[in-house]
């Protein structure tokens, strides 16, 4: 029954991607709560790490772990090397946007975006 | 002696040497004598200049190409990571260097109650952006745009007050966004097309020119940039961050890191995706029209405002809108002239800047009229402003100049009609607004408005611990250095242009330009580096010279404001104010606005690649 979608099955990492990204700026936009803001800011990240790994995934291929001689196919490594060094630029952002916010806090006592402003106009 | 020379053309030196100081001097930050940091700061950001400046020189002729670990080239696929310099990208580089060396000499002693943490973070913040400019690997550029990213986040809220510390959680959300597009992109087209490397990048887009997926890792990594670049209507961060960032750090912001975004744009599409016929579509249509739209607005929106440093944001974006015409219009003629008005916007906006940095040290605040006739005791500091002001409007002198009659022929040669009025209303905007300010707080100019208490932001002041001179030197050697003989400029300009569009796939993977996929390139004839055509005097001439002149008018309008008849006022009320309000508007303050107006951008993008 399912048989007619199987062809559309390498589609959804691309689609789980673009949902993601949708779905976490969304969150971003409607958040009340730095917090919830930075976890969403990951959750918009999170679709480059699934669109990194679909792009570089082979179908039936192993993982890319060679002892002696590569074999013919292998899932590609380059990718899952972006995606490592994507994990730790976001960690570090995010660590630096949490210090932010709690020294935002500390000043105002408030982390609702919509209350904090840079500027009076 | 030759090794020596050897040594220092090695293209890794100007980014290893301030890591490897960074580092080193966070190490031992706590016992360092307190002078230590400036000083060694200053000297990396030096050594760094001279050693760009070298590599520049000796790529006039071939790009310099340097393999990390001797990873070439394998059968002409590139499995390694490379530094090319080429002249653009290591002149650029070299600018980068000298600003960050005059902005250090600017804050001598500012930060010294951090432990060198300040210093630490500018020269990691200028390495990324050296990196970023000599680096010949997608995901690469994408490091090296992160770490001056995140330098840049740190930086602007280093003050730890209320504005500073929204204005950066701001600039920090919006621009990690804009990361992750950067990083969508290079996801798609490395899926598309198996590299990463600029050269090998080319050569496959070469052989699926129409693929969707290209141009969707083009709407992307461009839509990354320019939020960097800040570009309507990506660009509203911008004058949040600038205008609540320590003044050192805004030189840097206004000076390089919003120009290298743009210059990312035109560099990768000059030697990535020149190929697709969607993307040559989408420069002239959506860049070309963003360019305009941040010309115009920047400009309304920096004669608006009050706060010195918030108008001088807001004239960044206008005139970094008239940088992407010039990249947009993807002429050679529109990317010498950018190149140059690159460079001399980037002097004249950072010397503009420690203006302001020496307002708020010595006359404490930065609101236009709150300190109107307090600058007369600093006057060379006004000196500089006017000048700024006037180089801002057109004042054709300079290497501002040269490019602008560069971006204005290529203008005229591609019968862009809305470019040039769009350049005329951000040059006389910008500099009026300039211009007005130094009238009022240096001459004593404009009436007493009684508004002096409603000063759009907490009272602000940075720590005078300088003498005035030491603010004053960089200042004048930044204005100084954007007038050099404009001749030389021109040909500089030219080269650099001719090599950023030159195809790379031959003298980068050693692949035959006879052959293959990437023979279909535009192929530029070796002769066109050489031969600089003849500083035709453009069928605009005389237009600087008109701006420059309705800059003043403007300024002088806005100071008599109060003597023009109440009817005149009350037609400007009713027809013009309701259209600025509704810009000003735009300009929230919150995050949530900015990031509804990337998925806007991100929309029209999407319209204009599939209908346009």
């Amino acid at each position: 029954m399912t048989g007619f979608l199987l062809p559309l099955l390498p589609l959804l990492p691309w689609a789980v991607a673009a949902w993601l990204f949708g779905v976490g700026l969304y969150a971003i936009v409607t958040s009340r709560h730095y917090v919830h803001l930075i976890g969403c800011l990951s959750v918009v990240q999170a679709s480059t790490y699934v669109l990194l790994l679909a792009a570089g995934y082979r179908h039936g291929a192993p993982a890319p772990i060679f002892y002696s001689r590569p074999p013919t196919l292998a899932v590609d490594p380059v990718l899952q090397a972006l995606v490592l060094t994507d994990i730790v630029i976001g960690a570090t952002v995010t660590a630096l946007l949490l210090a932010l916010v709690l020294q935002l806090h500390k000043r105002r006592g408030t982390i609702d975006p919509e209350r904090v402003r840079p500027m009076r106009r | 002696m030759s090794a020596l020379l050897a040594l220092a053309l090695q293209p890794v030196l100007p980014v290893a040497i301030p890591l490897t100081v960074g580092g080193l001097m966070l190490s031992v930050s706590k016992r360092l004598p307190r002078k230590v940091p400036d000083v060694v700061a200053i000297l990396v950001a030096l050594l760094c200049c001279g050693l760009c400046a070298l590599l520049a020189t000796r790529s006039a002729a071939a790009p310099i190409v340097s393999w990390f670990g001797g990873w070439t080239p394998r059968q002409g696929q590139p499995i390694g990571i490379a530094f090319v310099v080429t002249p653009a990208g290591g002149w650029f580089a070299c600018f980068v260097c000298l600003l960050f060396a005059a902005t250090l000499v600017f804050s001598w002693g500012f930060f010294e109650k951090t432990a060198a943490h300040f210093h630490v973070l500018m020269i990691l913040f200028m390495a990324g952006m050296v990196g970023f400019c000599l680096t010949h690997d997608l995901f690469n550029l994408f490091v090296w745009f992160e770490l001056m990213s995140v330098a840049a986040f740190a930086l602007t809220g280093y003050a730890l007050r209320d504005s500073a510390l929204s204005g950066a959680l701001n600039f920090t959300v919006v621009n990690t966004i804009g990361s992750y597009l950067i990083l969508g992109g290079i996801g798609l087209v490395y899926s598309e097309v198996g590299a990463l490397d600029f050269a090998g990048l080319a050569y496959g887009i070469a052989g699926v020119p129409h693929s969707p997926v290209v141009v969707a890792s083009f709407v992307l990594l461009s839509s990354g940039l320019l939020i960097k670049g800040a570009q309507v209507p990506y660009q509203f961060w911008l004058a949040d961050a600038h205008s609540v960032a320590p003044s050192p750090v805004s030189v840097i912001f206004s000076g390089a890191m919003v120009a290298i975004g743009l210059y990312g744009v035109a560099e990768l599409y000059w030697t990535v995706f020149q190929a697709a016929p969607v993307v040559q579509h989408l420069m002239r249509s959506m860049l070309l029209g963003m360019g305009e739209a941040s010309a115009i607005v920047g400009g309304v929106m920096a004669l608006l405002q009050r706060h010195f440093k918030r108008l001088l944001a807001f004239s960044t974006v206008s005139h970094c809108g008239i940088l992407l015409i010039g990249i947009a219009l993807a002429s050679r003629q529109g990317l010498a002239g950018t190149l140059l008005y690159m460079l001399g916007h980037g002097l004249v906006k950072g010397a503009l800047f420690m203006v302001a940095g020496i307002m708020l040290a010595v006359l404490g605040g930065i609101d236009e009229i709150g300190l109107r006739g307090a600058g007369r005791r600093i006057w060379p500091a006004g000196i500089a402003m006017g000048f700024g002001g006037l180089l801002l409007a057109g004042l054709p002198v300079g290497v501002m100049d040269t490019g602008l009659e560069r971006i204005g022929t290529a203008i005229h040669d591609a019968h862009a009609r809305v470019a040039l009025p769009a350049v005329m209303i951000g040059l006389v905007c910008t500099g009026a607004a300039v211009l007005r300010v130094t009238g009022r707080v240096f001459l004593g100019l404009g009436p007493v408005a009684g508004e002096e208490e409603r000063s759009p932001t907490e009272q602000e002041r940075e720590d005078a611990n300088r003498p005035l001179w030491l603010m004053l030197v960089p200042t004048a050697a930044l204005i100084l250095l954007s007038l050099p003989i404009a001749h030389d400029a021109d040909r500089l300009g030219w080269v650099a242009a001719s090599q950023l569009m030159q195809p790379r796939t031959a003298s980068i993977l050693g692949l035959g330009l006879g052959s293959g996929p990437g023979s279909g390139l535009d192929a530029v004839p070796a002769s066109a580096l050489v031969a600089v055509p003849a500083w035709s005097p453009a069928p605009v001439s005389w237009l600087p010279w008109l701006a420059t002149a309705l800059a003043l008018g403007l300024a002088a309008l806005g100071l008599s404001w109060h003597r023009l008849p109440g009817t005149t006022i009350r037609l400007y009320e009713r027809s013009v104010g309701p259209v600025v309000a509704g810009l000003s508007a735009t300009q929230s303050g919150l995050v949530a606005d900015y990031v509804t107006w990337i998925t806007v951008g991100l929309a029209l993008f999407g319209i204009l690649s599939a209908f346009g």
